[in-house]
């Protein structure tokens, strides 16, 4: 079982590093960014397209991917912060649910519907503990996650870049009517995060299910490890991402409990959505 | 300093027009009360002079540049700065985060703190905590430290007690002193006008005085006849 979690805590850091790009998105550009993984998958895959058709090295492909897949983010978040600057929450988020899909359909008409043969960035083990083998993919995801969160919390809380993003998510026509430009930060916003994922699933896709669907719903989970730090706090966003891949790593283990693994998302999802929710259930009770 | 003109300036709201052809100008170092009746337009003229709402026809000046189709950040940049109605303070963020935001230096920060000591006090506090007061005299503060050229002031003393309101307006009076421009809408009419040099009445979206605000004081049946449109 051991064995299983640590296993799982490469899936772990992956959500946890899109639970924190979707945390930002939440709290800074006032979107659920369902495209986050999709955008990171597409990238992906052009660098794998590259490198076994163009014959472009394994890492040069990646960072060509990698910027591919930032760039992507970007032009969603120019096109959302110039025509849907005033519009809900929930109508910025849809248009994503959009793109998710216009970004698996495109990538089973330009590469197929099977997975694709990634070299892998990181192989190997990194170290053993007691006989349990630890790969260096393992430890890059967990401690790039937990830099990431904490980099971006020192961006938030100690720069005036941070600060201004902070005002602009807060009000954002009054941030603007001081000067502070909520389209330039929006789309910085969108492009860093989405250079995160395509990093993040560049390094882990090699040593997992890596066809285009799998990879686009690797949203789910990672709004499961967002949803509980209710999509404002990166440090429960990371925990979250953590335990729930070293929760099912774990439950892959168990042969009768092993189908779980695949719910335990949306049962993590369900559980902090009615939890969020049980002082509204009580006070109409009363 | 040169002066925001405001030529023949119509706005739109849904199907109707909400202000007709207003013209007027801010000169720097006077105040400006913009008063009338509630639904008359007042707030749509800010609106639209800072940049939130389009204007429908007209244009907007900011000295020798024309900003009607600018940016509200190109417009602030040019020194225009707006202060919305209700208390627009960021509430997540300390007073100081509030002040750093327009004040770029330390020492303006310092500066401003200086003007209002019930605010150096709560200085690392967030402002959603501050009572509503203190979070106007922080909306307050962060104009003050952008050292803007032209404010407008929509409703400052909303939701205020008049005893916190009448704390407020010696700042807005000192700052046009510095030099500003400052166009000053508000609700209690007696004491805009006390504060200020120049004065326009809107009615019905259109405009019924513009004058001296002391011989608007002194004249209660111009006022009354200014705010019906008669």
């Amino acid at each position: 079982m051991l064995q299983g979690a640590l296993a799982g805590l490469a899936a772990g850091g992956l959500y946890a590093v899109l639970a924190v790009c979707l945390t930002l998105m939440s709290r800074l550009v006032r979107v659920v960014n369902f495209s986050q993984s999709a955008t990171g998958m597409f990238g992906c895959y052009v660098a794998v397209w590259l490198s076994i058709h163009i014959g472009l090295p394994t890492w040069a492909a990646a960072v060509v991917g990698i910027v591919l897949g930032s760039a992507l983010s970007a032009l969603l978040g120019w096109i959302i912060s110039t025509w849907l600057a005033e519009a809900d929450i929930g109508t910025r988020s849809a248009v994503t649910v959009a793109v998710l899909l216009l970004l698996i359909s495109l990538s089973f008409i330009l590469f197929g519907n099977k997975p694709q043969p990634f070299h892998p960035l990181l192989p190997g083990p990194a170290f053993s503990v007691n006989g349990v083998v630890v790969s260096q993919v393992t430890v890059v995801t967990v401690v790039l996650s937990v830099l990431i969160a904490l980099g971006c919390r020192a961006l938030l809380t100690k720069t005036s870049f941070g600060l201004e993003l902070r005002a602009l998510s807060e009000r954002p026509t009054t941030a603007e009517l001081m000067g502070i430009p909520a389209k330039p930060l929006a789309v910085a916003v969108w492009a860093a995060t989405g250079l995160l994922s395509t990093l993040v699933i560049t390094i882990v896709a090699p040593s997992q299910s890596n066809d285009a669907t799998s990879l686009s719903m690797l949203v789910v989970p990672a709004s499961a490890a967002a949803l509980l730090g209710g999509f404002r706090r990166l440090d429960l966003a990371v925990v979250g991402g953590l335990v729930l891949g070293m929760a099912q790593g774990a439950v892959a283990q168990v042969d009768s409990l092993s189908v779980v693994r695949y719910f335990l998302p949306f049962l993590v999802i369900v559980g902090l959505l009615l939890w969020s929710q049980r002082k509204e259930v009580w006070d109409v009770a009363r | 300093m040169s002066a925001l003109q405001v030529k023949d300036v119509t706005v739109t709201r849904g199907a109707g027009a909400v202000i007709r052809d207003v013209a007027f100008s801010l000169e720097p170092g006077r105040i400006t009360a913009l008063v009338g009746p509630n639904g008359a337009g007042k707030t749509s003229l800010l609106e639209a002079i800072s940049g939130v709402i389009p204007a429908a026809s007209g244009s907007v000046h900011i000295g020798d540049t024309e900003v009607t189709k600018h940016s509200r950040v190109a417009r602030a940049k040019l020194g225009l700065a707006h202060i919305e109605q209700g208390r627009a303070v960021f509430p997540g963020l300390t007073v100081m985060e509030n002040l750093k935001l327009t004040a770029r230096t330390w020492p303006r920060v310092e500066e401003v703190l200086a003007l209002f000591p019930e605010l150096d006090k709560r200085r690392n506090s967030p402002t959603a905590l501050l009572s509503g007061g203190e979070q106007q005299m922080v909306v307050l503060a962060r104009a003050f430290a952008a050292r803007p050229k032209f404010l407008l002031i929509d409703e400052m003393s909303l939701g205020l007690a008049p005893v916190v309101f009448t704390r407020l307006l010696p700042m807005v009076t000192r700052f046009a002193e510095e030099g500003a421009a400052i166009l000053l809408v508000e609700q209690f009419t007696h004491l805009a006008l006390g504060v200020s040099q120049d004065a326009i009445v809107v009615s019905s979206g259109k405009v019924t005085y513009q004058g001296s605000a002391q011989d608007l004081l002194n004249s209660p049946e111009t006022l009354h006849s200014a705010y019906l449109g008669e």
